[in-house]
């Protein structure tokens, strides 16, 4: 630890008036640079305006010094183990990091929480299931990025300025869903262990890698789904609101997973195999959330608009969900850089009518009526 | 009015966008609340004659701009085209009328979610994903057909 013995005769000359900033003047920040702001104000990329807008690949100091700033020799070390940019930047990381901040919402305030009426208790029932799962998940996506930041270098303060927004995001998520199940009469429903088991194998990650790939692009990818089918089977405007706020959160989470795991194959593709490896475990794990009762059956039913009607829908509606949270997640995956297509870990009866299918595997003819594959139309869909 | 045909204030047409985004200049506090985008986006609409038209929307921060008929969907580079029938449109946009805003089964993303009957397409799924990104500007932009008189809806 350095000698920082109050320094008295500076004390003394400070007292005299001796105060002339030259201790400043010996430092090496560029005086003179003046950010611009653009249209929307002041952002993080006006601000990356000469040495200050080059993020170093590999930080010399490990310090919670601005980046750009002077430091002296004498600073601690924090000891970071994320010292390679890769392992955490993406190259929409600013702008995610501006949006997001922009596009906050308040649970209390942007919910129109009046407007909630006594529903058939059965949808009730579902609803406040589907609240209690989405609760009991949502917070794990603050947790991660909790237990990674502090070892994150400094000099990626823009990459861990965003996870700050995203334990934000993950915070309200879990208040949206708990005050819904809260609010109606029904109350909060089940834990399950498969859910708990999933949070657990991303909080146990042994590396921001794994833990990024299993949280931002595969578990989020399916919450992102399961946002936008809340939205279509909201049974009021109440929920539709909460579901559409929270997707266009979760989106922003799941482009920042994707770009990352780009910008960290594309500067060392070794790491191909790794990533492959995470995701095999994770989807192991999605295989069975997809056939978990607390998890399929309150969207089945709110799908169907009564428990009655829920079981002449059969799995018409969960199949849509599934293969468009299987493509989506494929899709996404592809434009990272890692090609899932025929080595997913799903059964086949989870995989069917989806481009996940490996040559020679199940058929496509499994897909619901209205369903696409975007690989057969050359973009995504 | 009757899904399929001509609906609120000519859609589909350079002046009923037009007149979409003039509800940002109308509600700007509205549309700030929401927060910034940042997102080129076509609405493809494709008609009973098989006649594919395609109208080109903007989001710029605050701003939202009707860049009118779009040719060259190459030229423009859009990062999600939003494509659907005549009879969807029609039919989102009666609904919307009707309510004062899109009822359940009618919003953007209850219409897209199985890619039937509209669907969101990109090259790129980040451009896909803006089109949930932004999901609640894009629904009150819609939705703001149901604030208009009847006469002009």
């Amino acid at each position: 630890m350095a000698n920082l013995a109050a320094d008295l005769d500076y004390r003394e000359r400070a007292s005299r008036g001796e105060l002339d900033l030259g201790w400043l003047r010996r430092s090496r920040a560029e005086w003179g640079i003046r950010a611009e702001p653009s249209r929307i104000g002041l952002t993080l990329r006006d601000i990356a305006v000469g040495t200050y807008g080059e993020v170093p690949d590999h930080p010399p100091r490990r310090t919670m010094a601005p980046r750009g700033a002077d430091i002296p020799d004498d600073v601690p070390d924090m000891g970071y183990t994320i010292n390679d940019k890769s392992e955490v930047w993406s190259d929409n990381v600013m702008e995610l990091y501006e949006e997001a901040v922009s596009r906050q919402w308040s649970a209390t305030r942007d919910i129109p929480w009046g407007d909630l009426a006594p529903i058939d208790p059965d949808l009730e029932h579902a609803m406040c299931q589907l609240a209690t799962v989405l609760s009991e998940v949502e917070m794990v996506a603050a947790d991660f990025p909790a237990k990674w930041l502090w070892r994150i270098n400094h000099d990626f303060v823009e990459a861990k300025m965003f996870l700050c927004t995203q334990a934000m995001d993950e915070a309200r998520h879990t208040e949206v869903f708990r005050k819904r199940a809260l609010a109606n009469g029904g109350g909060l429903g089940r834990a399950t262990a498969v859910v708990e088991e999933f949070l657990k194998v991303i909080l146990d990650a042994q590396s921001y890698d794994e833990g990024s790939a299993l949280m931002h692009l595969l578990g989020e990818g399916i919450v992102l789904s399961l946002f936008r089918a809340g939205e279509m089977i909201a049974p009021s405007d109440v929920e539709k609101r909460i579901f559409r706020l929270c997707m266009q959160d979760e989106a922003r989470h799941v482009s920042y997973g994707t770009m990352h795991l780009r910008y960290r194959l594309q500067r060392d593709p070794s790491l191909a195999e790794d990533f492959h490896a995470y995701l095999d475990r994770g989807e192991a794990l999605m295989a069975v959330l997809f056939t978990t009762p607390e998890v399929v059956e309150p969207a089945t039913i709110l799908a169907a608009g009564s428990l009655e009607a829920a079981a002449a829908l059969g799995s018409a509606a969960s199949d849509v969900l599934r293969i468009q949270t299987v493509e989506e997640y494929l899709q996404r995956c592809d434009r990272a850089g890692l090609d899932r297509r025929g080595r997913m870990h799903l059964p086949d009866d989870l995989i069917a009518g989806t481009s996940g299918v490996a040559p020679g595997g199940v058929e496509a003819g499994a897909s619901s009526p209205g369903t696409t594959v975007a690989a057969a139309s050359g973009g995504v869909a | 009015m009757t899904p399929g045909t001509a609906s609120s204030a000519g859609f589909p047409s350079a002046g009923f966008f037009d007149e979409l985004v003039r509800d940002v200049v109308r509600r700007p506090e509205e549309y700030e609340r929401l927060g910034f985008a940042d997102c080129r986006l076509v609405i493809e609409v494709v008609e009973p004659t098989g006649e594919v038209r395609r109208f080109g929307l903007v989001l710029d921060g605050y701003d939202i701009r009707s860049e009118g008929e779009i040719a060259d969907l190459d030229g423009f580079h859009p990062e999600v085209v939003v494509s659907g029938a005549l009879d969807t449109w029609s039919e989102m946009l009666a609904a919307i009328a009707e309510h004062g805003f899109a009822d359940r089964s009618h919003t953007l993303n209850a219409l897209s979610i199985a890619g039937f009957p509209l669907s969101a397409r990109s090259d790129d799924p980040i451009g896909r994903d803006k089109f949930y990104r932004y999901a609640e500007t894009l629904q009150t932009l819609f939705d703001s057909v149901g604030l208009r008189a009847p006469a002009e809806a």
